[in-house]
């Protein structure tokens, strides 16, 4: 249970320290570039900060140790001591690497190899300033065992961290803690936070207040009783001690004196446990914190003193506290205050839970939809009409629910600046990268998925694209090549473009290596399309220089492939001597549909209705042709019942679907229109997983199954069947075949149907 | 927790092994008022105790309410003392500590 608590803790841990370690990365590259405002610096060094404390919390010795040198750094930075320069800024970026890999490390991703921090170390040194008074402190107040610190509070504690309090009044924080009763049940123990705060400095005195504590009978062991006054030699600041007890302040009375307070704060801090606890001045003698004689004088004073005014209103009016000091404490306190109030309104949840959530979803849907059409056939009219809103709610929830997992491509964009500055480096070349679009939206599982496709594109890009500079310069081109990256919505699909602005794809080369390799017959009379192509095929690299991004050949198909497995397409266009763009598409979700119905025989079958245009009937005179007339252009078209081998009865007038994708469009010869329905789509079984023209399966209203078609496919085959008659047409798998495999995923529905893009 | 009573006339031995900690300290109570009754005295030995956080220093302030019965805490293992000097609970609760634990010092005011 204990582990349980502390790795789901760790967990959140992790979380946050890669989100901190991605605003570092940001405003380092932005400081890298020279435009960093002051208010960044405070910024970066916050970040460190907080990944190295909660570091320490989970012990995790060597992300704080590193950290801490880090964070020395950009100390000194805040502080004006050193100025950026893009030296250092690199040594920087370089460190948030390495912190990220010792996040990573702790939940046993990627092993950091010692001589690496180490040698970061030692560039870290000739900034830090060693001589520096401040930094001497810093270290020399840590305790030397610091591997071992908060891996458990007892170990935590080395002997003399709680000296004798011989300090003299005044010149420490105290710190006041009473915790709420069910902090112990919420996984904290308070000795750990106060284990934590001897890295601050130095635990003068710590009293434990016990007076809350019941008589044996009325005790629960279980809840807290124990409060504490700690006398804190630190040179931290207030933010940094108070950082401490950010998990627990909301519920806990944390109260943090800072060294010299006036003696009336601390009789404020008497007057307000009076009721509590009655012995506190005393406590406050013996953690050194006020004299006897002060609080004697003070509590004299407060005797004397208008019983119906308050402790606190005497001293403010009597000078002891300015009240200017007061009212920026109350401004502090409701910046903090709003702070957290923004926090709130984020709600970390599991993706399981979202991905159950949305399975449910799609069951209701299917449910709502077999209700709907049972309905129908009772031909009630005001049953029909409360049904009807019952769908509409349904379909609201639907889109809600995908709605949560809809995340900004920008969160994959983001890791890209400093890939590309990275690379650039590596490669020599000066490169520039553009973002737009980084606000169009997709789905979560859509967004994991094509971060690793797109890098590989963008390696390529900047690799085999971009010239090096002397040759750009030649060629009249700017010095500094460019890539963008573009993302937009677009007919139910989101499209995303790699382009650069470099040499191009070299055709003749390319088809020349095909050749050799015997992908492609030396005779054969290639369209640059085709050709382009080329490079998606499994084991191709053009690459004369194998480099360590990319040329290896192990690259471009599989980019293509996982781009396929999440139902998108691949583009290519490439202009010599101006650039290439590769343009992604892909469906904004992959989990429910607006499909549209249609009949085959006696099988079913559900195009996406963003790619349906429109419907028009197959006039009789067609014949055997491949191509109709629209309004003049030929389109080409398939008849669904030759391609599915379907043998049921036919319709006499039927009729094509005018399907589009991208600029290209086709048309699918059916029996009967259904019209909209809402589709769910459940894998296929693995047999058909790779069949082509089928992309999924759903489960219709009246129960039956209907296959989903990959229209793109299609287009692609109609095409190709028109432009060369006579070859015969790839058989798809019976719709029986697949029906078959799709009782199957229906038996095993366990298998939430989001995994059927995961394979 | 093991616990182990041995009892002779109205005094008695309580020794405690393993953790006392928020998992444990529930039933620990528990256990203490069951099997103590009609005691004078009651000498609890910590020596088994490896792990203790707050809510066993807690149930330790607890115990030494037990109705009827004078309770006292006898050979404080190191982790006891480790907590009971860094909360400088040692005078609160009265019972002499021993001098040596594996590690600790012992030394607290």
């Amino acid at each position: 249970m204990n582990d349980d608590i502390l790795s789901q803790a760790l967990a959140t841990f992790v979380e946050e320290a890669r989100d901190l370690l991605d605003q570092m990365e940001i405003l380092l590259l932005r400081a890298e570039q020279g435009d960093s405002g002051d208010g960044d610096l405070h910024a970066l060094f916050r970040c460190a900060h907080t990944i190295k404390g909660s570091g320490g919390l989970f012990g995790l010795a060597e992300v704080e140790r590193f950290t801490h040198a880090v964070e020395n750094v950009l100390d000194r930075l805040r502080n004006g001591h050193i100025r950026f320069d893009s030296e250092l800024a690199g040594l920087l970026l370089e460190c948030q690497k390495c912190i990220r890999c010792l996040v990573d490390a702790a939940v046993g991703g990627c092993v950091v190899a010692p001589e690496r921090s180490e040698a970061l170390l030692a560039r870290l040194q000739a900034y830090s300033g060693a001589a520096r008074p401040l930094l001497a402190d810093a270290v020399s107040n840590r305790p030397v065992e610091v591997p071992e610190r908060a891996v458990s509070v007892v170990s935590a504690l080395s002997d003399g961290s709680v000296e004798a309090s011989s300090a003299t009044p005044g010149d420490h924080w105290h710190l006041s803690l009473r915790f709420s009763r069910g902090i112990l049940h919420d996984g904290m123990d308070p000795l750990s936070f106060i284990a934590y705060l001897s890295n601050f400095g130095t635990l003068l005195h710590v009293e434990t207040i016990v007076d809350a504590l019941p008589e044996f009978a009325a005790a629960d062991p279980e809840l807290c009783y124990l409060g504490f006054e700690i006398a804190l030699q630190s040179r931290a600041t207030k933010a940094e001690i108070e950082s401490v007890f950010d998990f627990i302040r909301d519920v806990s009375q944390i109260v943090i004196l800072p060294p010299d307070s006036k003696i009336a704060d601390y009789i404020a801090l008497i007057d307000s446990m009076r009721g509590e606890v009655g012995r506190i001045g005393e406590i406050l003698v013996a953690c050194g914190s006020i004299t006897a004689h002060e609080l004697e004088q003070a509590l004299t004073k407060q005797r004397f003193a208008d019983p119906a005014t308050p402790l606190g209103q005497v001293l403010v009016g009597s000078g002891g506290v300015q009240p200017a000091v007061v009212e920026a404490a109350a401004e502090k306190q409701k910046q903090m205050h709003e702070k957290r109030l923004v926090e709130a309104r984020f709600v970390k949840v599991p993706a399981d839970r979202l991905d159950a959530l949305i399975d449910r979803v799609g069951e209701l849907v299917i449910a709502g939809a077999g209700m709907q059409s049972q309905i129908a056939a009772l031909r009630r009219p005001d049953v029909q009409e409360s049904s009807g809103i019952l769908l509409a709610l349904v379909e609201d929830i639907r889109d809600m629910a995908l709605g949560l997992r809809m995340v900004t491509i920008g969160e994959v964009f983001a890791r890209f600046p400093r890939i590309v500055r990275d690379v650039s480096r590596e490669l020599g070349k000066k490169i520039e990268l553009r973002i737009s679009g980084a606000e169009c939206e997709l789905d979560k599982v859509m967004v994991d998925k094509i971060g690793d496709p797109l890098m590989h594109l963008l390696r390529n890009s900047m690799d085999h694209g971009i010239e090096p500079e002397e040759v750009r310069v030649a060629n009249g081109k700017p010095a500094c090549g460019t890539v963008e990256l573009n993302a937009y919505h677009e007919s139910g699909a989101i499209h995303i473009e790699v382009r650069d602005d470099g040499r191009g794809l070299d055709r003749e080369r390319i088809l020349r290596k095909a050749v050799e390799k015997g992908m492609v017959a030396p005779e054969s009379k290639l369209s640059d399309h085709d050709i382009d192509r080329l490079i998606l095929a499994p084991g191709f690299s053009t690459a004369d220089q194998v480099t360590s991004l990319s040329g290896r050949g192990v690259g471009m198909d599989v980019v293509a492939s996982n781009i396929e497995q999440l139902r998108g397409s691949l583009e290519i266009e490439s202009v010599p001597g101006r650039g290439t763009t590769f343009r992604l598409s892909l469906p904004l979700t992959l989990a429910i549909i607006d499909g549209f119905h249609v009949g085959v025989g006696s099988a079913h079958f559900i195009i996406p209705l963003d790619m349906v245009d429109e419907c028009i009937e197959l006039s009789d005179c067609i014949g055997h042709s491949e191509v109709l007339d629209l309004r003049g252009e030929a389109l080409p078209f398939i008849r669904l019942r030759a391609m599915f081998g379907e043998l049921g009865a036919e319709h006499p007038r039927p009729r094509v679907i005018v399907v589009r994708s991208g600029n290209r469009s086709a048309g699918l010869v059916v029996d009967r229109i259904y019209g909209k329905c809402q589709t769910v789509i459940k894998p296929l079984g693995p047999l058909f997983v790779k069949s082509p023209c089928i992309s999924g399966s759903s489960i219709i209203g009246n129960g039956e199954i209907g296959m989903i078609l990959d229209i793109p496919a299609l287009i692609r085959q109609a095409i190709e069947q028109s432009r060369s008659r006579g070859r015969t047409a790839f058989r798809a798998p019976s719709p029986s075949q697949v029906l078959e495999s799709c009782a199957h995923a229906k038996q095993g529905k366990t298998t939430p149907f989001m995994n059927s893009v995961h394979s | 927790m093991k616990i182990d009573l041995v009892q002779a006339g109205d005094n008695a031995v309580m020794t405690l092994a393993g953790e006392l900690t928020i998992y444990s300290v529930a039933a620990t109570k528990a256990e203490l008022l069951r099997r103590t009754h009609n005691l004078q005295t009651l000498d609890i030995d910590l020596s088994g105790v490896y792990d203790i956080d707050l809510a066993g220093l807690q149930w330790m302030l607890i115990a030494k309410r037990l109705p009827a019965t004078g309770v006292r805490f006898v050979n404080h293992s190191a982790p006891v003392l480790r907590l009971l000097k860094l909360t400088n609970l040692g005078p609160v609760l009265g019972d002499p500590l021993p001098a040596t634990g594996a590690t600790a010092t012992g030394v607290w005011s």
